[in-house]
């Protein structure tokens, strides 16, 4: 690995300063040193030819499963950051439902030092609200916020019992950290495994109603009227629950939203041959959510995507869609699938579409923000906007297979992440560039 | 093919008939390969099929067993209890002359899921030719032609709330046993539509045959939307069965009270219950169907099930086998 390398040609997108400039990057131990045109490569430099490329800050996820632990098998820390790489990031947020759950000090610090000995990429783990993860009673949270918890999360399940949320967002205020909120009902939820609707009548599957999320967010939001702790609501998935919001933002209340690739890009329509790739919580919604959820991103409601990354075994998803478990992977596809979606249907600009992958979801969890100034971390991703790849899930960095978007064409492709300074990923087409 | 013309010398009348059957519907049957659903039958296959059953009924009178299937082996793979549907396709599988093995997965404490493409992939691989599969998870059948459609055919026996194709097909050679017109024709169909495969194969089935598909039962057992599968859905039993050619009643599942999904069977009772009353409100010659097992005096009083005269439940019964032996013929013979 060479310690300094100087990226010519591209297209720098400053998602800080919101600014694109055509201009050269100098790297060395691990910062940005220098932005110039026409800049000069010295002897011991690796030079990267971003032409025709993007160059934007490294991509932040702040909702991935990273697993590991007993679940090894699913994903570890290694292959979880390697696939992160591959589709960019070079922050990823790791929630708290691990086998065991990160409810003490001693499963975060061994959490934590995994993340230090096998991860590639920054990996910031999220400690869960509650013991076990059962929404009872609270984890040390103070303790937890120490020892490098970025944020609190029973992400899986939600806090059911308001006075346990209640406390918990009192609570929390003495870490400064935020409480994630995977916002579901689950008595109206019931057993359910797709979106309740037209689909899963004709298919005689047991649906989720949309009214499972929408309630759980119109609940949450007046703890969060009650407490003023920051709130983040993650996989928001309906329209009524974003109505709710927009609201509650307006009202000046301290909530953020954000909305994983996949409710983005796909709806409940394509689940008509019980793939359980598509078997995910919250479920895809309709085409009319899935409109909701773009508009959002267009006014600002929602600020950040996250991809829920979600890896389960090839055994595990070959079972009935009843019984397979919920949950896709995400990480190596989410710019792509984004680009075509936002970008490429004219929605969004690419500067926004950046935005909501970098400095959006970093402002959520008050994390470093990244940027492209001299002076800032060398985290950066190099994306060729008109590269067509085909996605070979078996021939990816996870250890899961579980994506919708296995075999599928995709437009626009990372080709080289850089963290701190050092190449993590590299795609074959990067090659002909040095 | 010399097995063919061997056993053809000893077919009865009707079998010789039966293997003569041809043109597009027959083709069809064939390139099909498997029975999932009723929702894609062709006109084609679906006259053929009663056809065909019309000719297996008799020679179910007549006749013992013929040898038009005897080098086809037939896997009935159960996961869930089912002794009626299972002893019908072993019934029909056995008057074709082809080998039946029972596969009783039900009491199995296997994880689920696990064993559906296990076994799926040990029947094949013992070169059975055709998977007869009942399964709790709608998707089920499915998932088996996904993994092995080009290895093995399958017929859905029912999975999950999904599907009853055989059941459907069935219902439907019974009606048009006794009304050959069901374009038009005004068909009820009563109980817990949420949780029927059969109600949802009928339905398929039924609409596109024309028929005027009136469902009722309590708001908690009709799925969301359901009115968008071109049928009219009332609450009222009064409303569906009101001159209503036939009417199908649902079995109730006991454990739908516990769920919390009906006040009490009392209530259900006093509500959605067929009987002699309630069917003055049809037409005249109204007939009921229920595909087993009843629970006598719960949705069917039993005086009514035991009426011939308006009862169908034993010409289903029979029909099952006839429609069954169809099936089987029609996917697994080769030309
Ligand atoms: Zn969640």
């Amino acid at each position: 690995m060479t310690r300094k390398i100087l990226i010519k040609n591209g297209l720098l997108i400053d998602t800080l300063e919101q600014k694109e400039t055509k201009e050269d990057l100098r790297l060395a131990d691990g910062e940005i040193i220098e932005r110039g045109s026409g800049l000069k490569a010295a002897q011991d430099e690796e030079v990267i030819d971003a032409h025709a490329c993007w160059v934007s800050p490294g991509l932040v996820d702040i909702h991935t499963h990273m697993r590991d632990l007993a679940q090894k098998d699913k994903e570890d820390l290694h292959s979880g950051s390697k696939a992160a790489a591959a589709g960019g990031f070079t922050t990823v947020v790791a929630m708290a439902n691990t086998e065991p759950v990160l409810d003490s000090s001693n499963t975060l610090s061994l959490y934590l030092q995994k993340i230090a000995s096998q991860a590639v990429i920054e990996v910031l783990p999220v400690a869960a609200v509650t013991k076990g993860l059962l929404g009872e009673e609270l984890t040390n949270m103070v303790e937890l916020a120490q020892l490098g918890a970025v944020a609190f999360s029973d992400d899986g399940k939600p806090v059911q019992n308001l006075v346990v949320l209640r406390r918990a967002l009192q609570y929390v205020k003495m870490t400064g950290k935020v409480i994630i909120s995977h916002a579901e009902d689950l008595n109206l939820a019931g057993g359910g495994c797709m979106h309740e609707g037209l689909m899963s009548t004709k298919l005689g599957l047991p649906g989720i109603t949309s009214a499972s999320e929408t309630v759980a967010v119109a609940r949450e939001l007046e703890i969060v009227r009650l407490t003023e702790s920051p709130y983040h609501f993650t996989h928001i998935s309906c329209a009524a629950s974003l109505d709710l919001i927009r609201r509650a933002q307006a009202e000046g209340l301290p909530v953020t939203v954000d909305v994983t690739p996949h409710h983005l890009s796909l709806t409940v329509d394509s689940l008509e041959n019980y793939d359980t790739k598509l078997k995910m919580n919250p479920p895809l919604r309709t085409g009319k959510d899935r409109a909701a959820l773009i508009e959002a991103i267009k006014d600002g409601t929602i600020s950040a995507i996250a991809t829920d990354h979600a890896p389960h075994s090839g055994l595990e998803k070959s079972r009935s869609f009843t019984e397979a478990p919920f949950g896709i992977t995400g990480l190596e596809t989410a710019f792509s699938v984004c680009y075509s979606e936002l970008v490429l249907a004219k929605h969004i600009d690419r500067l926004k579409l950046l935005t909501l992958m970098t400095s959006g979801p970093a402002q959520v969890l008050d994390l470093q923000t990244p940027s492209l100034r001299p002076g800032a971390r060398a985290n950066i991703c190099i994306i060729d906007p008109n590269y067509q790849w085909t996605y070979e899930a078996e021939e990816g960095y996870s250890r899961a297979h579980n994506s919708p978007w296995d075999k599928k064409e995709l437009s626009g492709k990372v080709l080289c992440t850089i963290f701190k300074g050092q190449i993590v990923f590299q795609a074959s087409q990067l090659a002909g560039r040095h | 093919m010399t097995e063919q013309t061997f056993s053809t010398v000893h077919l009865s009348q009707k079998a010789k008939e039966l293997s003569k059957l041809d043109g597009l519907g027959v083709q069809l049957w064939r390139k099909r390969r498997h029975l999932l659903d009723t929702d894609d039958l062709s006109s084609d296959e679906l006259t053929t099929a009663l056809h065909a059953a019309m000719l297996c009924k008799e020679m179910m009178k007549s006749d013992g067993p013929q040898a038009l299937l005897a080098e086809k082996t037939v896997a009935n793979l159960f996961y869930e209890n089912s002794t009626r549907t299972r002893s019908s396709f072993e019934l029909a599988a056995k008057r074709l002359g082809a080998t039946v093995i029972n596969v009783d997965i039900a009491s199995s404490s296997v994880a689920k899921g696990e064993t559906i493409i296990d076994t799926g992939r040990t029947l094949t691989a013992m070169g059975v030719d055709a998977l007869v599969q009942r399964h709790n998870c709608s998707g089920a059948a499915l998932q088996i032609v996904r993994e092995f459609g080009e290895d093995v055919q399958v017929i859905n026996a029912g999975d999950g709330w999904h599907a009853h194709p055989s059941q459907a097909l069935l219902d439907y050679f019974t009606m048009w046993e006794i009304c050959k017109e069901l374009n038009g024709a005004k068909i009820a169909i009563v109980g817990d539509i949420t949780h029927s495969r059969v109600a949802r194969s009928n339905i398929a089935l039924l609409s596109r045959l024309g028929a005027d598909i009136h469902l009722a039962g309590p708001p908690t057992l009709l799925p969301d939307d359901l009115s968008k599968l071109g049928v009219t859905v009332h609450t009222q039993i009064e409303a569906a069965i009101e001159n209503a050619r036939f009417i199908m009643v649902l079995r109730l599942q006991l454990e739908r009270q516990q769920q919390g999904l009906i006040p009490s069977i009392g209530e259900y009772k006093r509500l959605y219950r067929m009987d002699h009353a309630r069917l003055k409100l049809a037409a005249d010659n109204c007939k009921v169907f229920h595909p087993g097992p009843m629970n006598r005096d719960l949705e069917i009083s039993n005086s009514l099930a035991d009426d011939a005269k308006h009862s169908l439940v034993r010409v289903q019964v029979q029909n099952g086998v006839a429609m069954r032996m169809a099936i089987l013929y029609l996917l697994l013979s080769s030309r």
